[in-house]
């Protein structure tokens, strides 16, 4: 009887200490963004008359919505975005983690380099990515000795904006890949390889399990990037480009409604539709993640 | 070897709360900021504010504040809900309704009312009045400055083709058949047009005696009227000409980049880009020049001229902390001298009438002097840059109709879907 | 004897493949970098020049340094950077690891609904905050001020998520140990878990540090002052409305990267150390 009482007082200070350690963050969570975004949700029934003016009209902005082939033709885009982008992001961004932890020479060096792309002026990467895949002067055709309209035709538009997504956000997930790497105790491989088990074996029974949280997180983040992708489009692609309506997100679809024209009930509407969306698949991942992520060892 | 972190943060901390304490101004002067969008323009306008504070006040200081064109709008946006919007700045016309219309810019008819009975018609052509007026009809800002659309030529590619450079009696057989031989002559473009209202088709449609807005009311499209029909098939059509690029180039290169790679003869282009090319292609010097925009030969209606012509004009908050100041302030802006500065600085052809020309000083640094007097002279067949209350909710949406018609859809149909976006908010 | 033969030639061809990949990587990371070297000494013709594509300028120079200096105060603009990523960082790294630490480790009422408030502010797109939060700095008069960069980045939905996966992979007895000798909750935390996650705090670390850095619409927004810009937003001011002196551009802008790439080397040496390094300590 003593006992229990004991164990709950301690379970209560415990409890104590969660509310305090969080506190910091879900307040500041809840006055930067969770108000803004139910303002949001609040104005997605609005129209917006000008200024932060509301007038409140029920559900014509979702009833004009779900009515209009544009946003569905985004939805796809943005889905199929996630689809081109994600799985092929991490991996490779997992294989540069693992490259990067081998025992080379020059190791900052090589860690340096894959670095800059993150450091690097957005104007520049555009300017030759741009250059790249212009269709009638650009290096890639020269290469391949094609003549592929890369940015202009439906086809290959989002192939494009893919790639260069992937290339800008390898670095990034690499240098979280890399600290999940180095978090797995030495001793772990020291302990398999005297057992003889081969770099494959050591790969999938060492190396994925331990990292496998890391990743985890880097899925969600990089998931949630790609459904929320605009600026990519709007660099690479002019309003005047042919292949714009097959490669517009939701968010620029969103970029254009509330801040082009200024129709920010609308584009409330469709930001409340692509959180929707996120969170739906988000809500699988975490589901999913029991069947992949290790937290025990 | 840890304490170094420490030692790093607290210098920050201590530097932190000096920075701040170094903060307002204590001269007891008032300092007004004047916030714009471009920084080629940056030293013209603080060269002009400067004048202010030495000629009429000086306990007034004035700041130039540049922001970049995209996030300019969004930021300008923000601080007028909050009400802290900068003393000055600037206001384009695709923006000025929205502004004028919910009362956040200050009525500024009267500004001159002590001082010179009809200021602004005196000083200031129609359009230039109109490009700065809210809906009402009353001037919400001071014009600033106004241009129009010229043709650019390439002297060498005209030479090389022995074709007589265009002139102001040009008309759009003259320009296709010089795109012609000068393709024939040198395998390089000819007239490069291009996907674009203001640098693109809208010229054609007021050379052809069409329209865009009804001119009475400037409610009703005019996307579906027969002159506004066939000025449009004309100028998309124009890329299907072998010496005319099509539009998947132009989304990648921009025919002025192209026209300073010489790869192509012609390219219509705005005045207010003319300096910057001059100071940016050193050796393309002499190279080119300006000429007035060719005429429609068979229009509608009219004489077949027109050439889009637009302003930005000087704004301040109705609800302005400084707003007495800031009027005496615009009242200077909106001076002679004001504009001559402005002029002068090489920043934009001023709008007050008679003083177009100061604008030219700037061009004199260099070996060749570009025909001026083409764009002065092309002010008499200005149209009115098109805008109307509701244009920016349907801007976009024609545009992408426009770039539909160029994917090749059917004209008429796009033209009609047209009409229907831009007509959908007039309200009888 | 053969046995080892064969074991050195596949530890050869397993070096072969690791720097055949790094080198090839490296080449293509490195691409945009090494054309903002280029544009930043080509004039301004040759950085738009099409067909040919001028690669390298047709004269070295440093005019566009010299121009970029002297259109950017870029004393005050690296100071202001140096600041806002600082207190960014600082917010992140703190708040971040005390919830990524409660979330992963305590139990407490709530703690899946609070969980998820982290999970829907990462969902949320950056564009909607924009307005509202500059509108809280306006009323706060913190306008055109240092604390107005830090304000969004007081906390870190990102940096708890990521925290907190870290914390999971830790095993529950190290923690269970430390409070057995005595340490309460915030101790355990803090002298015995958190010294564990030194490469994930330097991972987030820099990826905060990065981020800030890039923040363009931000700064932009909410600071009008050039003095009190940052780097990003104050380069963004050299891009014309129709025209952008690009060779200019790329060379403040390899000014403004320079900072950044220094403070990765320094904290790419806490991966080298790894695990081991930060244990000891």
């Amino acid at each position: 009887m003593k006992n229990k009482v004991k164990l709950s007082a301690a379970a209560r200070r415990e409890e104590n200490w969660g509310w305090f350690m969080v506190a910091p963050t879900i307040i500041g969570l809840l006055v930067l963004n969770i108000w803004p975004f139910i303002q949001t949700i609040y104005t997605s029934f609005c129209e917006h008359l000008g200024f932060g003016h509301y007038r409140f009209l029920g559900l014509a902005n979702y009833v004009k919505m779900f009515g209009n082939a544009e946003f569905w033709k985004a939805t796809w885009n943005t889905i199929f975005f996630c689809i081109l982008t994600v799985p092929v992001g991490v991996a490779l961004a997992l294989l540069v983690a693992i490259l990067l932890n081998a025992k080379v020479k020059f190791k900052g060096g090589f860690r340096t380099l894959f670095f800059l792309p993150l450091v690097c002026a957005p104007a520049a990467v555009a300017m030759v990515w741009r250059w790249i895949f212009n269709g009638e002067y650009g290096v890639l055709n020269q290469i391949l000795g094609a003549n592929i309209q890369w940015i202009t035709d439906p086809k290959t538009a989002v192939i494009a904006v893919a790639i260069v997504s992937v290339w800008s956000s390898v670095g990034y997930d690499a240098v979280l890949l890399l600290a999940g790497l180095q978090n797995i105790p030495k001793t772990l491989y020291e302990a398999n390889s005297i057992d003889g088990a081969g770099k494959i074996r050591q790969f999938f029974t060492i190396t994925l399990p331990m990292v496998s949280p890391t990743m985890f997180s880097v899925l969600i983040m990089r998931l949630m990037a790609s459904m929320k992708v605009y600026d990519l489009i709007y660099m690479m692609a002019d309003e005047t480009n042919p292949a714009l309506t097959d490669m517009q997100s939701l968010m620029y679809l969103f970029y254009r409604s509330s801040f082009v024209a200024g129709e920010r009930g609308y584009g409330s509407a469709i930001v409340v539709w692509t959180v929707g969306l996120i969170l739906l698949v988000t809500l699988i991942q975490f589901w999913g993640q029991k069947k992949w992520v290790t937290y025990d060892i | 070897m840890k304490k170094i972190p420490r030692m790093i943060a607290a210098a920050l901390m201590l530097a932190l709360l000096l920075s701040t304490a170094g903060c307002g101004s204590s001269d007891g002067k008032t300092h007004l900021t004047f916030q714009i969008w471009d920084v080629a323009q940056r030293d013209g306008m603080q060269a002009m504010c400067d004048a202010y504070t030495a000629q009429v006040d000086p306990n007034v200081v004035i700041e130039v504040q540049v922001t970049n064109w995209n996030e300019y709008w969004t930021k300008l946006e923000a601080a007028a809900e909050s009400n802290t919007m900068p003393d000055i700045y600037w206001m384009h016309t695709d923006q000025i309704l929205y502004y004028a219309d919910f009362g956040i810019l200050a009525d500024l008819t009267d500004l001159y009312a002590g001082e010179e009975d009809n200021y602004y018609a005196n000083h200031f052509s129609d359009i230039s009045i109109s490009n700065a007026s809210g809906t009402d009809g009353r001037i919400y800002g001071i014009p600033k400055d106004k241009d129009n659309v010229l043709l650019v030529y390439n002297k060498e590619m005209f030479d090389t083709a022995g074709v007589a450079y265009p002139t102001s009696e040009w008309t759009w057989d003259d320009l296709t058949d010089a795109s012609a031989k000068v393709y024939a002559a040198t395998g390089k473009y000819g007239y490069m047009a291009y996907n674009d209202e203001q640098l693109g088709y809208w010229n054609f449609v007021y050379q052809k005696g069409g329209y865009i807005l009804d001119p009475e009311t400037n409610l009703h499209a005019g996307y579906t009227q027969p002159a506004t029909r066939d000025a449009i098939r004309y100028y998309v059509d124009l890329q299907k000409n072998e010496w005319c690029p099509d539009q998947n180039y132009f989304a990648e290169t921009s025919p002025g980049t192209a026209f300073f790679s010489g790869m192509g003869a012609m390219f219509l282009e705005g005045s207010w880009n003319l300096l910057n090319e001059m100071k940016n292609y050193p050796d393309m010097v002499g190279k080119w020049d300006i000429a007035m925009l060719p005429r429609c030969p068979d229009p509608a209606s009219g004489d077949g001229r027109g050439s889009i012509s637009n302003g930005l004009c000087y704004s301040t908050a109705a609800k302005g902390k400084n707003l007495e100041t800031v009027k005496e302030v615009l009242k200077f802006f909106g001076s002679e001298e004001g504009q001559r500065i402005q002029g002068e600085s090489g920043a934009a052809i001023p709008a007050y009438l008679g003083l177009e020309d100061t604008w030219s000083k700037s061009f004199g640094d260099f070996d060749y002097m570009l025909d001026l007097d083409q764009c002065y002279g092309q002010f008499d067949y200005a149209i009115q840059y098109i805008n109307n209350a509701s244009r920016r909710k349907w801007k976009s949406n024609v545009a992408d109709e426009m770039v539909k018609v160029y994917n090749g859809s059917d004209l008429d149909s796009s033209l009609a879907r047209m009409q229907e976006l831009a007509d959908y908010y007039v309200t009888e | 004897m053969k046995s080892t033969d064969s074991l050195r030639r596949s530890y050869a061809i397993n070096k072969f493949i690791v720097y055949f990949f790094l080198i090839l990587g490296a080449l293509i990371m490195v691409f945009p970098f090494a054309w903002m070297i280029l544009t930043s000494s080509k004039t301004v013709a040759e950085s738009v020049q099409v067909d040919p594509i001028v690669i390298l300028p047709a004269k070295w120079m440093l005019d566009n340094f010299r121009d970029a200096i002297k259109s950017l105060p870029f004393g005050r603009l690296y100071w202001n950077t140096t600041l806002m990523v600082f207190f960014r960082v600082i917010c992140a790294v703190l708040f971040s690891s005390m919830a990524g630490y409660a979330f992963a480790k305590l139990k407490f009422r709530g703690k899946n609904l609070l969980f998820g408030i982290v999970l829907v502010q990462m969902s949320l797109p950056s564009q909607i905050f924009i307005i509202p939060q500059y509108q809280m700095v306006a009323h706060m008069g913190m306008a055109n001020t240092i604390f107005a960069l830090v304000f969004p980045g007081l906390v870190s939905a990102f940096g708890v998520f990521f925290l907190r996966q870290t914390y999971m992979s830790i095993p529950d007895e190290v923690g269970e140990a430390a409070y057995l000798d005595g340490c309460n909750q915030w101790q355990t935390f803090y002298k015995v878990m958190f010294p564990l996650t030194g490469t994930s705090v330097a991972a987030l670390t820099i990826f905060t540090a990065v981020f800030a850095y890039g923040d363009l619409m931000w700064p932009l927004v909410v600071n009008s002052d050039l003095k009190m810009m940052t780097l990003s937003s104050g380069l963004s001011t050299l891009k014309g409305q129709f025209t952008t002196n690009f060779p200019v551009l790329m060379a403040g802008s390899l000014l403004a990267m320079l900072p950044m790439v220094v403070l990765y080397l320094i904290f790419q040496r806490q991966f080298v150390e790894g695990i081991a390094g930060t244990g000891g300590k």
